[in-house]
């Protein structure tokens, strides 16, 4: 079963998320430690309104559904290493 | 009455060593009349000289033709008027006049310049309908262009091109260039006519082994349909007119961009396809595009146009970087003839929080500003509707 852990991560590519710092999320992929890179598969999204339907802050991205706001390349990185430690994969 | 687009081309080589060309195109559109007028001197000798004679005599012919003058009076009064070289008697430029109507009535008066050439598919025609002129060193064709016709002018910097090599003793024979053309043709039936022009030019500059013994110059002129393209950014101000604006969008006969997050949203929602993002089709600065299915091109609103606006402002169409999705856009405004926008009006609030790190602009206003370059600067037909 662990094999077959991968992490979808889905970056938002509207405008607000863009200018608010979304324009670097591309790059995560070269930015990934060996040891989650082949766990992680990078995918874009159409903005889906978090921008304006949540009080939460862009840029948003989707791990593997989990919303996360104010998203960085480090802050996403931590994430997944977190649930690889805690084993808390969903 | 069918009225065709004149699309026209042109490119000029000057002789090695010179750093101006002694050949002249002018050629200008007159919309309201329905005509365009094309001119093609040639400056006797080549440099400054050659370029200062063909200018003033493509001027001269272009305004005399433009005002309506009789043709034939217009070529006596330039002959009259252009010095006579003292050692060879001969006029300082020729040229070669087309007064083309939209609807393909096309008179042609030569002076001095190779023969034009006509073709209709891949063959060149061969015309009849000349008429004699007192001055017999003058020569007056008159046709009728078919959609998919060409005309192609020539300076004599194409026809003595390789003039002297064992190959070409005396320059690219008629027929072999008429060959040249003809297969150009028929492997590429849609050529644009600046193609064709930079083609065969470029074909007489490698005949002279790159350095050019004349100055050359082929000019094309290409009868056909338009080509129409929309570009549909924004959403609707009233959420109930979305099924208009999808409808004028399927009903479109062209090349279709969508510009706006939400507004491929609407169009996904309401076509129910997929939008399909490919997140390393950005620029770094500009967000990627995506693809839906039945549009040529997918990208994000504001900031792209912004792109846009800027790029077609202030650069020069070679040096833009095509890649980005703001030259995306500029390639397809650059292929097409008429550019219809269709602008959703509604605002983005989102966009107007001052705590943005960067100024997005009201999309109107932005689009306002890409019609009015694409109209003066690319001469361009440009069409914009509010929804």
């Amino acid at each position: 079963m662990t094999e077959e852990k991968i992490y979808k991560v889905q970056i938002c590519t509207g405008t607000l998320c863009h200018v608010m710092g979304g324009a670097e999320l591309p790059a995560l992929e070269d930015h990934l430690p060996e040891e989650i890179k082949s766990k992680v598969k990078v995918k874009g999204m159409v903005c889906a309104n978090y921008c304006t339907e949540t009080n939460l802050k862009p840029p948003f991205v989707l791990i593997n559904g989990e919303l996360m706001s104010e998203a960085s390349i480090d802050k996403i990185i931590h994430y997944i290493q977190n649930c690889e430690k805690n084993d808390t994969f969903k | 009455m069918n009225n065709y687009f004149i699309e026209i081309g042109n490119k000029s080589i000057q002789k090695n060593g010179q750093q101006v060309c002694g050949d002249v195109f002018m050629s200008r559109k007159l919309q309201e009349e329905g005509r365009s007028v094309a001119v093609l001197s040639d400056g006797l000798g080549s440099g400054i000289k050659a370029n200062v004679l063909a200018t003033m005599t493509a001027s001269m012919a272009m305004n005399f033709t433009v005002e309506n003058q009789p043709i034939e009076r217009s070529a006596q009064s330039i002959r009259n008027t252009l010095p006579v070289d003292n050692d060879r008697k001969i006029n300082y430029a020729t040229f070669t006049i087309l007064d083309i109507e939209y609807d393909g009535e096309t008179t042609i008066l030569e002076y001095g310049n190779p023969q034009f050439l006509v073709f209709r598919a891949i063959n060149s025609l061969e015309l009849k309908d000349i008429k004699e002129s007192t001055d017999s060193e003058l020569r007056i064709s008159h046709f009728k262009a078919q959609k998919e016709d060409r005309i192609i002018l020539f300076s004599d910097g194409v026809s003595q091109s390789g003039m002297g090599r064992a190959d070409m003793p005396f320059g690219w024979d008629w027929d072999d260039l008429k060959e040249f053309i003809s297969k150009k043709l028929e492997s590429d039936p849609q050529i644009s006519a600046q193609k064709l022009s930079d083609i065969i030019v470029n074909r007489a500059y490698l005949n002279d082994s790159l350095k050019a013994k004349d100055d050359i110059t082929c000019s094309v002129i290409y009868f056909r349909d338009p080509r129409n393209m929309i570009i549909c950014t924004g959403p609707p101000y009233k959420m109930d007119r979305d099924k208009s604006m999808i409808k004028i969008l399927e009903d479109f006969n062209g090349a279709k961009i969508i510009c706006g997050g939400t507004t491929a949203q609407i169009v996904s929602r309401e076509l129910d396809r997929e939008i399909e993002v490919d997140i390393f089709s950005g620029d770094g600065d500009l967000p990627p595009v995506s693809e839906i299915e039945g549009f040529d091109l997918v990208t994000e609103g504001i900031l792209t146009l912004g792109r846009v606006s800027d790029w077609l402002e202030n650069r020069s169409t070679d040096s833009i970087n095509y890649k980005s999705p703001a030259g995306k856009i500029i390639k397809l405004f650059l292929k097409n003839d008429i550019i219809n926008f269709l602008v959703g009006t509604k605002i983005n609030e989102a966009h107007q929080d001052p705590a943005l790190p960067v100024e997005l602009e009201i999309r109107r206003n932005v689009v306002k500003k890409i019609a009015k370059i694409l109209d003066e600067k690319y001469l361009k037909e440009v069409h914009i509707q509010y929804i």
